[in-house]
């Protein structure tokens, strides 16, 4: 795969190498990079296999030839049983999904990533230690033995603990793949057949109707009006006829081949559009499986959060290690024994090490991962949950993502006037007006003059939503019909169709003659609609309020200046004209022959003009809104037309209301685009030719200069140039996409995100997140949610690292002062994968402590997880106070039962001699051996239960980290006291319901020492709220800058 | 802690070259003098709420340890040479030292108490009972300064945990035998291993000034062809309900088990 990695490099570069080829118009422009990319790779490893390709020839050969080449017959199609051997020979046709990691390697990370490998370090020394305590006596006691077992295990347990929740959220990703299951009608033995269509093999004759997905790459053999869809392939939107003649020598461009995933478009004639074709690629060998190989080319990337997780590991096994080894040495030097330095180093370690952080992170994650899909953002790769909260840069699609994805009446001009349509989702408030008689003219012409009908069964579907068999702007105008006059197929069953010329790109009108339901007289009616200045051409009235006036100069003027209003807005606009035809010349029984054209194409009544648009969704233009608010520059990259595009970004906000293009302050000074300063324009509109002109300086100033941008006409090869431009400048990109060609952008960028109804697979798998309704806004929901989990991070880890010292220090005061030792190994394996867990989670659930989306997104390498101040507060100061409050418990229960203070100084040495069994304490008593461990149990219960009030007063403090406690709610979080009782439960079995195990060093602890500590939970409580509002009161002061983590 | 701190802000902050690094110095200093502060308070309160003379909680220690004399080195395992006096001179030396306190120089001023039961006091001022230390006949050193060890006839002295409060029941003794079948000769000393009940009970190390606690002597008597032979002998308390001598965990709750070896 790294081999690859160059070649899809390739697109990038290849910018600049169009330079010196002149483009010969669009047609060539949009396989360029692909091309380009065969080019290249030509040169390299994977030559023959790419030649082959390029030298396809089959849409040269004749049907003969073919069936001699594939071994099949066009009639009876494959046999089973050769259809068998090949499939056995080459492979399902699916593409292959990228190259996965084996599970066991997945795994084995798992065993030896983040702290594991320190844990397995104590676990040997561990191990080490018992060695060494039985080559001098055989009868060392197993304890050692058991905590490196304990230790291995917690290691193993969150290991797999980890796998199993990335493994879960892969297969949410599988599953939803594997949703709808994709049939191709094949003819086999003389036999149409409905098989899967991975089943198809190489010379399979297959029929695909309208509306299908090509199931392979298929060499047409009969055609009956059949479009497709090469969009995701190469970025043309308009629909590509295919037929079986062969008509260019580029492959990619001849009309007899339909390439695999691309959709056969339904087709308004019926019978619908089918097309019969004989498979000539199969699986990963068709031009998308190509692509898709390549898109894995593109090395993944580390995500933020998990440099962000990397850095904070590193903090803290740095911490560990070096007080470990520097108390490895201070002991040695004390003249303690190596065995117990090394102990006393396992201490250190386990103490440092927050075994049950990266699980709770891996829990957080997924939990925003489940609230993300609910808002429709699916996640595929758990990391990139917060990827999507530090974004700087989306660079989106238009089409689908900022609009509905389909042609709406935006505007009408009758009467001289213009009126504007409602272009939400529900068209539900058209409230131009209707009373005037030219609309009744105009609506029937919409009506009559349209061949798109709502395919039937449909009763119950809101209109807007009815599939509709016709093209976009028909499917447009028979919506907007339906929404205000009803029943237009009955107003059609009223007014039969008498004859009809369907549209065609030399007339570029249609027309059509219908009886009318007019009771005053029979005559017929002919309606028309087309281009707007054909359609004029054949006028010779205009209709102003129900009159006819005649068409003079004046009136055409106006005509011009709404038809260049409308078409500056990037609408299409279509024109509508009528005619009444004289009974006494087109009597009932008329005959109209359409080739003879026997009536009167001229002389017409012209009614009005109407547009259209693919209008933006609703909550578009708040999104970009939000975006702008949170920092997030938005950039669209559409390959539609610049003045569509412009259009539309302006509309939903990405070119603001008031930023003027340079080409606009041009127009409005008068003066030539070159003498603008480009200082002066705060958007741009950057069309894909003045792109494959441009250095990557050119672009990179113009991304830097300008904070609105649009990209037009772009093939989807130059987004992975755009996405890499951004990357240039230091921002966290995400990029938007469906089709193939998109995937390797998807790749590249920080986030990909494809759309979960319009993306090809080979996007879906390229990406990081799948939008399951492909609607912009919910990346905005994603993105507040990842800034969130963020935030929430930091306040799990510091709330986890802050009992480390309180772990840690004891184990320091052991070697140093020799107390009898505070707090027991295996009962801090407790606090950290027990009490705590539950608590840290909860920090997931808490809300925003203000608007999130109001601040500018995180720099990736200023904006640390974690930062210093996190970690000094959290050790230094709360970590400190809470290892005080502990220590105050452990010398309360020892003071109590004998032990005073001053006693225990120094006590260490004789204190754990197994042969001393009349130790005294203060009050001149003698204690046994096993009476003392157990009194050292009691202290390791007190500690453990000291932490534990005090990590009850520290969850509280780090729901938030800039607003008082109770500017948050106490209890708004619920969740955060279902952690509280949780590890109050948990302490309590631990101290009273397994007190008598042995093994874990637990003892019944008398109530009231559970309340010892509390003092201290409250001081840590209140020492943070002034933190708080020191910070909120001298924003940008010295405090601010060293206590706000 | 703030307070100060901002009332030094200003001061400070022309006299100090490296001023931000001065500021966090002066916050530690401050906020760590303060938790200082506040630990040693908070400790305060903790002992005042102590009683000098008698620990809070005595429900660790409900039931007496045993404890041997010789004091052992590394294991409760004794091994000496009769003929060879430097391989028990540390023993004896030993068990001078912990039986000077029971020389008659030093019981002149405790009292004598009646025999065979419980010496409760009401204080203010507690006394100490005497224990003539010639209740250990042949190991109270007072005719053998070898203790036995020169003969081969070692004495290990045998005592009770100190508790405060303690009672014990019934008539509590110390029980001695030797594990091994062949050498059985153990002599205990008193007679039968008896502890007075009038050493209990315990009032503390503060109040109770000079207290001694009753002893047991065992002598393991190896004839000369056991020589070099290791015994285990193992003492117990016995004859009293609420004295534990059985626990499977605590090897020394009411028990000691040590082993001799003497060798010529």
């Amino acid at each position: 795969m790294h081999q690859k990695t160059p070649e899809i490099y390739s697109v990038e570069l290849s910018g600049t190498k169009d330079i010196v080829k002149t483009d010969k118009g669009d047609g060539k422009e949009k396989y360029r990079g692909l091309k380009n990319n065969c080019l290249e790779l030509k040169k390299k490893n994977h030559k023959e296999e790419f030649q082959k390709e390029l030298h396809l020839d089959d849409h040269k050969l004749s049907n003969r030839e073919l069936e001699e080449k594939y071994g099949t017959d066009i009639i009876m199609g494959l046999s089973s049983t050769r259809a068998a051997e090949l499939l056995a020979r080459d492979g399902p046709n699916s593409l292959t999904p990228p190259k996965q990691t084996p599970e066991i390697v997945k795994f084995l990370k798992q065993m030896v990533g983040g702290f594991s490998i320190l844990l397995w370090v104590g676990a040997f020394l561990c191990w080490i230690a018992y060695g060494i305590q039985y080559s001098s006596d055989k009868s060392a006691s197993l304890n050692n033995v058991y905590l490196g077992c304990v230790l291995g295990l917690v290691v193993i347990l969150t290991g797999i603990f980890a796998y199993y929740q990335e493994a879960k959220s892969t297969n949410i990703m599988s599953s939803f793949n594997k949703m709808i299951p994709q049939q191709a009608l094949v003819i086999r033995d003389s036999e149409k057949k409905t098989i899967p269509s991975e089943q198809l093999v190489v010379g399979d004759i297959v029929e695909v109707k309208g509306g299908d997905q090509i199931p392979a790459d298929i060499r047409v053999l009969s055609s009956q009006g059949c479009r497709v869809d090469n969009s995701s392939l190469t970025g043309e939107s308009e629909p590509q006829p295919r037929s079986s003649e062969f008509t260019h020598e580029n492959p990619l461009e001849t009309k007899n081949i339909c390439f695999y995933s691309t959709t056969c478009l339904e087709a308004s004639t019926s019978p619908v559009g089918t097309v019969t074709g004989m498979v000539i690629n199969t699986g990963d060998r068709t031009i998308i499986g190509h692509i898709a190989s390549l898109a894995s080319g593109v090395g993944n990337e580390k995500t933020p959060i998990a440099i962000e997780i990397e850095h904070f590991v590193h903090i803290v096994a740095g911490v560990a290690v070096s007080i470990g080894i520097l108390f490895f040495i201070i002991a040695v030097s004390l003249k303690y024994q190596v065995l117990d330095s090394i102990i006393f180093l396992i201490g250190i370690i386990v103490a440092n090490v927050p075994e049950g952080l990266l699980a709770t992170v891996t829990v957080t994650l997924s939990l925003t991962a489940k609230r993300m899909a609910k808002k429709n953002c699916l996640v595929k790769n758990l990391e990139a949950v917060e990827t999507l909260g530090s974004t700087s840069i989306i660079c989106s699609d238009k089409t689908g993502t900022l609009t509905q994805n389909r042609m709406t009446v935006a505007h009408l001009w009758f009467d001289n006037q213009i009126f504007v349509a409602d272009t939400s989702e529900d068209h539900s408030n058209q409230v131009f007006d209707q009373s005037s008689r030219t609309w009744a003219s105009l609506s029937k012409i919409i009506t009559l003059c349209n061949r798109a009908e709502f395919k039937p069964g449909q009763e119950n579907v809101p209109i807007m939503k009815k599939a509709v068999i016709g093209d976009a702007s028909e499917t447009a105008l028979l919506k907007f019909s339906e929404v205000i006059l009803g029943d237009v197929m009955e107003i059609r069953k009223r007014n039969r169709k008498v004859a009809e010329i369907p549209f065609n790109s030399t007339n570029k009108f249609q027309l059509s003659i219908h009886e009318t339901d007019d009771p005053h007289g029979k005559r017929f009616l002919m309606v028309m609609k087309g281009a707007p200045e054909r359609i004029l051409e054949k006028c010779s009235t205009i209709m102003i309020n129900g009159e006819e006036h005649p068409l003079d100069k004046s009136t055409a003027k106006t005509f011009h200046t709404a038809y260049m209003e409308l078409g500056g807005l990037g609408e299409r606009v279509l024109g509508f004209c009528h005619l009444y035809l004289p009974a006494d010349e087109f009597p009932e029984t008329y005959s109209f022959d359409i080739d003879a054209m026997n009536f009167p194409t001229s002389n017409l009544c012209f009614v009005g003009l109407l547009s259209m648009i693919d209008p933006p969704r609703s909550t578009v233009p708040d999104a970009v809104t939000k975006c702008r608010s949170a920092g997030i520059k938005v950039i669209m990259v559409t390959g539609d037309h610049p003045i569509t595009a412009k259009a539309i970004a302006k509309s939903v906000g990405i070119i603001s209301a008031n930023s003027e293009t340079v080409e606009d302050i041009a127009h409005r000074l008068n003066i030539a685009v070159e003498q603008v300063n480009k200082r002066d324009a705060k958007a741009a509109v950057v069309t894909g030719m003045e792109l494959k002109d441009m250095s990557s300086e050119q672009l990179d100033e113009i991304l830097a200069n300008y904070q609105e941008i649009v990209f037009a006409r772009t093939s989807p090869q130059q987004k992975l140039i755009i996405v890499e431009g951004c990357q240039r400048q230091d921002a966290v990109v995400a990029v938007t996409g469906d089709g193939v060609n998109d995937s390797p952008a998807l790749k590249k960028a920080d986030i990909g995100i494809a759309m979960g109804i319009a993306g090809s697979d080979a996007a879906k798998n390229a990406a990081d997140m799948v939008l399951l309704d492909d609607n912009f806004a919910s990346i905005v929901t994603g993105v507040e949610e990842g800034r969130l989990i963020f935030d929430n991070l930091k306040k799990t880890i510091a709330y986890t690292l802050t009992k480390n010292i309180a772990e840690l220090c004891p184990f320091l005061i052991y070697i140093i002062v020799g107390l009898p030792l505070p707090i027991g190994t295996i009962t801090i394996l407790f606090i950290d994968l027990g009490t705590d867990i539950i608590p840290s989670i909860a920090l997931a659930y808490e809300k925003a402590e203000s608007d999130i989306m109001n601040r500018k997104p995180r720099h990736k390498n200023k904006d640390r997880l974690v930062n210093q101040p996190l970690a000094v507060y959290s050790y230094l100061h709360i970590g400190l106070m809470q290892a005080l409050g502990a220590f105050l418990v452990y010398f309360t229960v020892y003071a109590q039962e004998g032990f005073l203070p001053r006693t225990l100084i120094n006590l260490r040495v004789e204190w754990e001699k197994d042969y001393v069994n009349d130790l005294e304490d203060s009050y001149g008593q003698e204690w046994t051996r096993y009476q003392r461990e157990y009194l050292e149990w009691t202290g390791y219960t007190a500690f453990f239960v000291g932490i534990l009030v005090q990590q009850i007063a520290d969850l509280i403090i780090r729901k938030t980290r800039r607003n008082s406690i109770f500017q948050q709610g106490l209890f708004r979080n619920k969740v955060i006291w279902v952690g509280i009782t949780s590890q109050i439960i948990i302490g309590l079995i631990l101290s009273y319901g397994l007190g008598s195990v042995t093994a874990l060093s637990f003892t019944m602890l008398r109530a009231q020492y559970w309340f010892v500590a509390v003092p201290h939970a409250i001081l840590i409580w209140a020492y943070d709220e002034v933190r708080k509002l020191f910070i909120r009161l001298y924003p940008g002061s010295w405090w601010d800058k060293n206590m706000y983590y | 802690a703030f307070h100060v701190l901002i009332l030094l802000y200003s001061p400070l902050k022309g006299t100090c070259k490296y001023w931000g690094f001065c500021l966090i110095l002066l916050f530690y200093l401050v906020f760590y003098g303060f938790l200082a502060a506040l630990f040693s308070f908070t400790m305060w309160v903790m002992l005042q709420t102590l009683n000098d003379e008698v620990p809070k909680y005595r429900d660790q220690i409900p039931s007496p340890g045993l404890m041997v004399f010789p004091k052992p080195v590394t294991a409760l395992e004794y091994t000496f040479s009769r003929s060879d006096p430097t391989s028990y001179a540390g023993y004896i030396e030993d068990l001078k030292k912990f039986l000077k306190p029971y020389t008659l120089e030093e019981q002149k001023n405790l009292t004598v108490c009646p025999d065979g039961a419980l010496f409760e006091q009401m204080g203010p001022v507690y006394v100490a009972c005497q224990f003539p230390i010639s209740l250990l006949q042949a190991c109270s050193g007072m005719n053998d300064p070898d203790f036995g060890y020169s003969q081969g006839n070692p004495c290990i002295l045998v005592k009770m945990n100190r508790i405060i409060g303690l009672k014990p029941e019934g008539v509590p003794r110390i029980d001695c035998v030797s594990k091994n079948e062949d050498i059985p000769n153990v002599a205990v000393y008193l007679h039968n291993g008896m502890i007075d009940l009038k050493y209990f009970l315990y009032y503390g190390k503060k109040l109770h000034v000079g207290y001694l606690q009753p002893l047991v002597a065992v002598q393991v008597s190896f004839a000369p062809n056991n020589t070099g032979k290791e015994v285990t002998v193992e003492c117990k308390i016995d004859g009293s309900a609420n004295l534990k001598s059985q626990d499977d965990r605590d090897k020394f709750l009411g028990r000691v088990m040590f082993k001799i070896t003497a060798r010529a």
